[in-house]
């Protein structure tokens, strides 16, 4: 944790990052070319389908990709540093230290044969010169943090002993126990119940305050998303098709997509005898379409769409990748992409063979 | 009560440290202990290979002469101190040759017992460091690894490890080696596939999300785990060793008259079976009893080991 670099540019800076997996029935672009980045001490949604790329891409920043995987390209900056360029050894120091990680099971994150208070120990341990017994204390003086009421016992306690709420209070314990400047949280509130979900929340909301943490929180709970973060990235089919401020999101979405989501959510102030849902499914990872990777379950489908959207400007801070003009209207019939936009689209303008 | 309102609940006095949970908390070992002795054929089974254990190593210690031949003696009747006063424990009397029964009995199954753990240390080492090698590494590493254990597995144990003893002659040493390198197969597929279960266990992804090396995912949240398997295969292992010995040495491949095992006992027993019957049962019970034992110490080893499993409320 240099403070030099600190002050200079985002914590995190993605830049077209593609993650693909090589499996035996073909490719599977899971993340193609996605850019974002998260300032200090900021918190980013990451929101999407299943099998949107969400969580292949937090994996790809701590380099957890297992074969057949592979990132293929793209660069993550942090704190200015390409963590790509980083040798194994040097991963396993940033990870845990720098950049830590919550998961979506807290109920299985936990390892059944030993305590709490040790394996939150075994983190700080790793990362510092502390000794068994200061990582301990240490261990006991996150489980307060985190909320667990007589920390010391519950330190000598196994997995199993505690309820689902207790073991990701004490994944977030461990977690924080390194003080990270990243937090990568991996749906850390599906698993739990709604009430225990807002403490969760509300834990992690006050731990990024106290710590000046940056947070990437990866969900698929656009409620989560609205209580929680400053930005939001919408992620389709392994592309970011949205990306803004979240009251631009959640006022003004522009992507179809993007609406689809926030219709769909249910509403307590209606009636409403069906849920709104976006139609159709996720394209095969192995069969995407050409053009747009959404025109299938578009309603507003045109003929351009065929043509691959780059990221567009809307607004400030707020891009899509849609063809819509920024008013959410359709271009005019028979435009053409404009020679820029043709060419920021690239190499999927070409229509590959399979 | 029934004019009671749900106000007057909540003003009641709330000691806020009333909740907290002041039962006692018991370590990992402490749990697996009562989870065992709950476990009575287990208990069971470990009394009475810890007994065998003891007669085996005390008895050809404390008597004189334990597996000597006395033809005065000749199918004379159980008896614990000789006419001269000396320590003798006859219990089962002597052969028609003048063996003392119960000593050479008990020579013979601490031949048996050292060959049957020294075989599973190494069952135990290899299987381990192949599995977990096997598990974690996966890929063209475990392909490669377990066809040598299917190589392994399809030669026949027993021929191998007769030729192994007839090239290398029939000593204590070389059986338990030989023993020990055709028996690891089932330990390495039991770890193997233990650890490509662990591989993908969360916590083993958040040990690595945590920076852990590979060194201490394998040491600390991949082997504890597995330990369950691996006791089980070993308690097995023991008594498998324990029967391949005594066949080796009941076909006569195995070790001479001179430091004799229960199988060798069997291999001279089975000559006199018409004359002297007896001879053949007392090995045969003890085998018997280190087999059965060794399989319950091991099924209730598996239970009480096993994080997940809860002790029983009473």
């Amino acid at each position: 944790m240099t403070t030099v670099s600190r002050s200079v540019g985002p914590l995190l800076e993605i830049q077209g990052l593609k993650t693909h997996f090589f499996t035996q029935d073909g490719t599977v672009r899971a993340v193609d070319g996605v850019s974002f980045q998260i300032g200090h001490a900021k918190t980013l949604g990451v929101v999407g389908e299943s099998g949107c790329g969400k969580s292949i891409t937090s994996l790809s920043v701590m380099r957890l990709i297992e074969r057949p995987g592979k990132i293929v390209e793209g660069s993550i900056k942090l704190n200015g540093e390409d963590l790509l360029d980083k040798s194994d050894e040097e991963m396993r120091d940033i990870r845990g230290d720098q950049v830590s990680m919550i998961f979506q099971e807290p109920m299985t994150s936990l390892n059944p044969v030993f305590t709490c208070g040790e394996q939150i120990s075994e983190a700080v341990q790793q990362h510092t010169a502390a000794s068994r017994r200061e990582g301990m204390d240490r261990a006991v003086e996150m489980l307060s943090l985190v909320g667990i009421p007589d920390a010391k016992r519950r330190a000598r306690e196994y997995p199993h002993q505690l309820s689902g709420g207790m073991r990701q209070r004490v994944m977030i314990a461990m977690a924080l126990s390194t003080d990270p400047d990243l937090l990568i949280a991996d749906e850390p509130t599906t698993a739990l119940d709604v009430t225990i979900q807002a403490q969760i929340l509300e834990l992690m909301r006050d731990l990024r305050e106290k710590n000046r943490m940056a947070i990437m929180l990866i969900t698929h709970d656009l409620g989560v998303v609205a209580e929680m973060v400053d930005e939001v990235v919408v992620m389709y089919a392994g592309k970011v098709v949205e990306r803004g401020d979240v009251r631009t999101i959640f006022g003004n979405p522009h992507h179809p997509y993007t609406q689809g989501l926030l219709h769909s959510i249910p509403r307590l102030d209606e009636r409403v005898d069906r849920l709104e849902v976006i139609k159709g499914t996720v394209p095969s990872p192995y069969n995407l379409p050409t053009g747009c990777l959404f025109k299938r379950r578009c309603p507003f489908r045109m003929p351009i769409c065929d043509v691959a959207p780059p990221m567009r400007q809307i607004g400030e801070e707020h891009t899509s990748r849609c063809w819509l003009t920024p008013a959410g209207e359709a271009p005019e019939v028979g435009a053409d992409p404009t020679p820029e936009e043709a060419e920021a689209a690239g190499e999927q303008l070409t229509v590959e063979p399979r | 009560m029934a004019d009671r309102t749900y106000d007057d609940v909540t003003q009641l006095p709330v000691d806020d440290t009333e909740d907290i949970d002041r039962t006692e908390v018991r370590s990992y070992w402490q749990l697996a202990r009562r989870r065992f002795v709950r476990h009575r054929l287990a208990v069971i089974g470990a009394i009475t290979l810890a007994v065998l254990i003891i007669a085996a190593a005390v008895v050809p210690l404390v008597v004189e002469n334990a597996t000597g031949v006395d033809i005065n003696k000749s199918f004379a009747a159980a008896e614990i101190v000789d006419e001269e006063g000396n320590l003798v424990l006859a219990l089962l009397g002597y052969s028609r040759t003048g063996i003392n029964m119960f000593t050479q009995l008990m020579a013979a199954t601490a031949t048996s017992l050292m060959i049957g753990f020294a075989a599973v240390l190494i069952i135990v080492f290899i299987g381990v460091v192949i599995g977990a090698v096997a598990g974690y590494a996966g890929g063209w590493v475990d392909n490669l690894l377990m066809r040598v254990v299917d190589i392994a597995l399809s030669m026949p144990g027993l021929f191998i490890i007769i030729a192994f003893v007839a090239f290398w002659g029939a000593s204590i040493w070389t059986i338990i080696l030989a023993i020990g390198i055709t028996g690891w197969t089932t330990a390495a597929r039991l770890v193997r596939a233990e650890f490509l279960s662990l591989r993908e266990a969360d916590y083993v992804q958040a040990a690595r999300a945590l920076g852990a090396s590979p060194r201490r995912i394998i040491l600390r949240h991949m082997l504890p785990p597995a330990l369950a398997p691996i006791i089980v295969a070993a308690s097995l292992g023991v008594a498998d060793s324990v029967v391949l010995e005594a066949a080796l040495s009941f076909l006569g491949f195995g070790i001479g008259a001179e430091q004799a095992s229960l199988g060798t006992l069997l291999n001279v027993a089975f000559e006199y079976l018409n004359r002297e019957p007896y001879l053949v049962l007392f090995p045969s019970i003890v085998l018997i009893l280190i087999v059965l034992a060794a399989n319950f110490l091991g099924d209730g080893m598996r239970d009480a080991l096993d994080p997940r499993q809860r002790v029983e409320q009473q």
